[in-house]
């Protein structure tokens, strides 16, 4: 495993809502799904992943639910709301402004 | 919809944190099964999956907590951690602790007990069945209504019942061999039945048994006489009591500690029904008998039952038999029973509590201004690490609520110790014993109201202590407080604690010199010249039996009691009267017009009458300006004759000598032409303060009107004291039933002295604990602002200044703080101790120089003393140590 990078606390969150997208994931598949999709440069330690996701919750941007697994282990799944769509959105676009302007002055300055 | 969801969150991880964190863990452990389940999936044995996820896992209780922190992250959270870290701040600093629990803890103390003692007096409802549907009713004639009155309006149907009484009257109670006056409630027969005062024991009497026409022999009783004078008897109930000479059956005893339908604490021991017998006016047209109290009934508002009770009244009106029977149809009062509205408008005691509420909360003020002030010395220590935070970019506002928190946290543990020193100051004013007629039962108690004023209390007490400091400190600019520099926005010389020191003092001064004058006022009273002898007196009051003597036959039992009284040694005059100034009975006062022998027209006069026997005026002490005293010839059978004092004469007769003149006085039956045989100095007849009254006294024996109280003052040149027990002794050999009560005449005039006592009293504490609280201050803010000033003062002391130069500008400096104060104080007392004017006696003016000056030497003087230990202290610097250290 490589060393991860560092990730702002703002950029996780919006990774993980970008995520629950789809369908609701408990955390340990949030995490891998990260590492996935980011061709293992991302690799989020449990000690942000768990602090990142309670905070959501506390702010009701995700709602969280126990279940099971399709191995039957008991889970607790992650769903987005209503407020966290909306968030992901303003967020993304957000993100969108900023990297552009960084590359941006990146290229040109 | 998210709103709901995430305060249900935060309550759940308040709440529920047991839950919370099992479910946590539940979590983790899930993770990291999950985990081994992926590794085992790779290829992995189980152990080394698990081993591996563990590891990978790394330390679970380091971000358990950044867990935790998230449900945290919250107004609760943030509070309960700066609880914590404010009050281990404080507990580091036991004096701030300290003097603010105490400062504040008394500060809160007097003013629970003051809006206590507030409430009772003025807030509180009487004890009785739903209480909050009693009015008071008094009509814009009288302030009591006559039997037939009474009868007439309590058949109507307009209220629901109608019910009388009054305590005016006094009876005597056979106590083994001893006749006691006691001061009862005489009701209508419906009180109780339309009050419901609470009965602990028995029952009350009803209407039906107790109606005046059958001249019932039954009585209540209150808790506090049962306990006191019955014995608390369990077996009471049936046990007869001798009043006024009859056998009455106790039925029932009261609950205890009832406030009275009359108000003001007051408790009276025995209920009476009305009848004859106790009241032989009862039936006179126009007697004024009874107060009235009525119940609302269910559905009726108060307008509505004024509505109602006024119709009644004018269709009553209408069929009484004698025109002194009417007047309720225009009501002067008609309002709930709540305290305020029962003895018309509130008066003098309501004045006074005024004024106390006001005292007692300026001290309040001086208490928050020394924990304030203390606060802003501790920011000020704390200025770097404060400017370390805001640079480090803290919100302004996080660190304000920090700061709050301790002075949150000031004000409650103060508060806390306030009601605790309440309580018991409380106590102790439940059982003073004042000497009233009748037993006062203050009740004062830590109720709901009083419990919820204390609250409201910490509230401001935090704001005006902690809010200020708290502001102040985050404000500063953040350059100049990096530099070890001290210097404020406010320049160098006028910071925040110098002003609330001003402020202080000026507070101070103000109470002071409120105190002062109470004071002054209290020992003018005492030597007040009330125009009779109180020191060489006694006096003995003589209650007959109503009824039970003829008027012949009391006053010979007074003339061989007065033979018996002259005969004891020592005794150098004696004399019998219906009246003593000063007391209760101090005589009529009567405003008619008269004709004067040798005047033309009617002349109106005002004067206070009394009905003196011979040689009154010597056993009293007064001085015969011309003419002689009343003789045992003036009696029924000889010529009317009257004695005048010398501001009658002042008014009436230009200051001529009047001996001899005749007027046309009001008697039974008309004017009678009275003759003036005499002329005395002035005296005092009602109260200590007031103007001088024309006196006009009437012979014993040729009086109008009778009473069956009769008094008689004895003379001596020693000790009235050891006259007391011959007096007893020989009076009360006349009669078993008479009630007979001897005092010196200090002790029974001590109701007159008692408003300026107990005003002295309570305002002189509380000016002297205002001036220890902002003494307190004071100390505080120079020893402060001289170790602002170590650096230079050191080097003034290594440039040559002696000890006695830093003293002196140490002290300038505390006198230039003491000095703005008092200035500012002097001006505030002008203004605002115009209204208690109303308190003092004539002399004594609110602008009293002396008082003024009196007291501003005093502060002037604590306040030196307040500042001579940190003047001490400063000039004490070794400079060589303090320039090392910069």
């Amino acid at each position: 495993m490589g060393k991860p990078s560092d990730l702002i606390q703002g950029t996780l969150d919006l990774l993980i809502l970008k995520t629950l997208t789809v369908e609701p994931k408990h955390g340990w598949a949030i995490a891998k799904r990260i590492q996935q999709v980011s061709e293992d440069v991302l690799q989020i330690t449990q000690g942000s992943l768990y602090p990142a996701l309670h905070r959501l919750e506390q702010q009701g941007l995700i709602s969280a639910e126990w279940g099971e697994t399709d191995t039957g282990r008991d889970a607790k799944f992650y769903e987005l709301t209503k407020a966290g769509r909306a968030a992901l959105r303003s967020e993304t676009a957000q993100w969108e402004r900023l990297s552009t302007a960084v590359g941006l002055v990146l290229r040109n300055a | 919809m998210r709103w709901i969801q995430v305060i249900k969150l935060r309550a759940r991880s308040l709440f529920h944190r047991a839950a919370v964190e099992r479910d946590l863990a539940r979590e983790l452990q899930s993770h990291i099964d999950l985990q081994v389940e992926d590794y085992v999936a790779r290829g992995m044995s189980p152990g080394a999956a698990r081993q591996a996820a563990l590891r990978a896992f790394g330390g679970i209780a380091r971000f358990q907590d950044d867990v935790r922190d998230t449900w945290h992250a919250s107004l609760f959270g943030d509070l309960r951690r700066d609880l914590r870290y404010a009050w281990r701040g404080l507990t580091r600093r036991p004096l701030l602790l300290v003097v603010s629990i105490l400062s504040i803890g008394l500060g809160v103390a007097v003013n629970t007990t003051v809006f206590a003692l507030a409430k009772t007096l003025f807030l509180s409802p009487p004890s009785a069945r739903d209480a909050g549907r009693l009015v008071n009713i008094r009509s814009a004639r009288s302030s009591h209504a006559s039997y037939e009155q009474w009868r007439a309006l309590s058949t109507s149907a307009a209220l629901d019942g109608v019910a009388g009484y009054q305590i005016e009257s006094e009876v005597n109670w056979l106590r083994g061999d001893a006749a006691v006056t006691l001061v009862p409630m005489l009701v209508t027969a419906n009180f109780f039945d339309v009050l419901g005062v609470p009965v602990a024991r028995g029952r009350a009497f009803t209407a039906a048994e107790a109606r005046a026409e059958l001249d019932p022999r039954v009585v209540v009783v209150s808790d506090g006489f049962w306990r006191s004078a019955l014995g608390a008897d369990s077996g009471v109930i049936g046990r007869a009591v001798t009043l006024n000479g009859r056998p009455y059956t106790i039925v029932g005893v009261l609950a205890p500690h009832i406030r009275g339908i009359f108000g003001y604490g007051s408790a009276p021991e025995v209920y009476l029904p009305l009848s004859q017998t106790v009241l032989p006016y009862l039936r006179e047209p126009g007697a004024p008998v009874v107060q009235l109290v009525g119940r609302l009934r269910a559905d009726q508002t108060v307008a509505e039952g004024r509505a109602a009770f006024t119709a009644a009244a004018r269709r009553a009106e209408g069929m009484m038999a004698s025109p002194a029977d009417t007047g309720f149809a225009r009501l002067e009062v008609f309002a709930l029973a709540r305290g305020l509205s029962q003895i018309g408008p509130p008066g003098p005691m309501a004045a006074f509590l005024a004024v106390l509420l006001v005292i007692v909360g300026l001290i309040l003020c001086i208490a928050c201004a020394n924990v304030a002030g203390l606060l802003l010395a501790r920011n000020a220590e704390r200025r770097h690490e404060i400017a370390l935070r805001l640079a480090l970019g803290a919100g302004r506002a996080r660190l304000v609520r920090q700061l709050l928190t301790e002075g949150l946290w000031l004000a409650v543990v103060g508060t806390a110790g306030g009601v605790a020193i309440a309580g018991p100051l409380m106590a102790l004013l439940n059982g003073v014993s004042l000497p009233f007629p009748m037993p006062i039962d203050l009740g004062l108690s830590l109720d709901a109201g009083v419990a919820g004023y204390a609250l409201l209390l910490i509230a401001v007490a935090c704001v005006l202590s902690a809010l200020v400091p708290a502001l102040q400190a985050t404000r500063v600019a953040l350059a100049p407080t990096l530099r070890d520099d001290g210097r404020t926005a406010l320049g160098p010389r006028m910071t925040m604690r110098r002003v609330l020191a001003i402020g202080q003092v000026a507070v101070s001064l103000t109470l002071l010199i409120t105190a002062t004058l109470f004071v002054r006022n209290l020992a003018r009273t005492q030597s007040l010249d009330t125009g009779f002898d109180t020191a060489h007196t006694a006096v003995a009051q003589i209650a007959f039996v109503q009824d039970r003597y003829s008027r012949e036959a009391r006053d010979a039992m007074v003339e061989t009691a007065l033979d018996r009284v002259r005969a004891i040694p020592g005794v150098v005059s004696a004399a019998a009267t219906t009246g003593v100034p000063l007391t209760i009975h101090g005589g009529r006062t009567t405003g008619t017009g008269i004709r004067i022998e040798g005047v033309r027209d009617e002349v109106h006069v005002e004067f206070s009458g009394t009905d003196v026997g011979p040689d009154y005026f010597s056993a009293m002490g007064m001085r015969t300006e011309s003419g002689r005293e009343f003789r045992r010839t003036d009696d029924r059978a000889a010529a009317p004759v009257v004695i005048v004092n010398e501001e009658f004469v002042r008014r009436y007769f230009g200051g001529r000598d009047p001996v001899g003149r005749t007027m046309d006085l009001p008697g039974d039956s008309g004017a009678v032409p009275t003759e003036i045989v005499g002329v005395v100095s002035n005296a005092k007849h009602r109260t200590l303060g007031e103007a001088t009254r024309a006196a006009v006294y009437v012979p014993l024996r040729q009086r109008n009107g009778d009473s069956r109280l009769v008094f008689i003052v004895a003379r001596t040149a020693g000790d009235p004291g050891a006259l007391l027990t011959p007096m007893r002794r020989v009076i009360g050999q006349l009669d078993v039933s008479t009630a007979v009560e001897v005092r010196t005449m200090r002790s029974a005039l001590a109701f007159a002295f008692l408003p300026s006592r107990v005003g002295a009293i309570v305002v002189g504490s509380l000016g002297v604990l205002g001036l220890v609280l902002a003494m307190i201050g004071l100390f505080g803010v120079i020893s402060f602002g001289a170790a602002r000033r170590v650096r230079e003062i050191a080097i003034r002391i290594s440039l040559g200044a002696t000890r006695a130069n830093v003293i002196g500008l140490v002290l300038r400096d505390a006198s230039v703080v003491a000095g703005i104060g008092m200035a500012l104080g002097i001006g505030a007392s002008l203004a605002v101790t115009r209204p208690l004017g109303a308190f003092l006696v004539e002399g004594l003016s609110v602008r009293d120089p002396l008082s003024y000056l009196g007291t501003a030497v005093a502060l002037g003087v604590v306040a030196i003393a307040a500042s001579w230990i940190p003047a001490w202290r400063a000039a004490r610097i070794d400079p060589m140590a303090v320039l090392r250290r910069e």
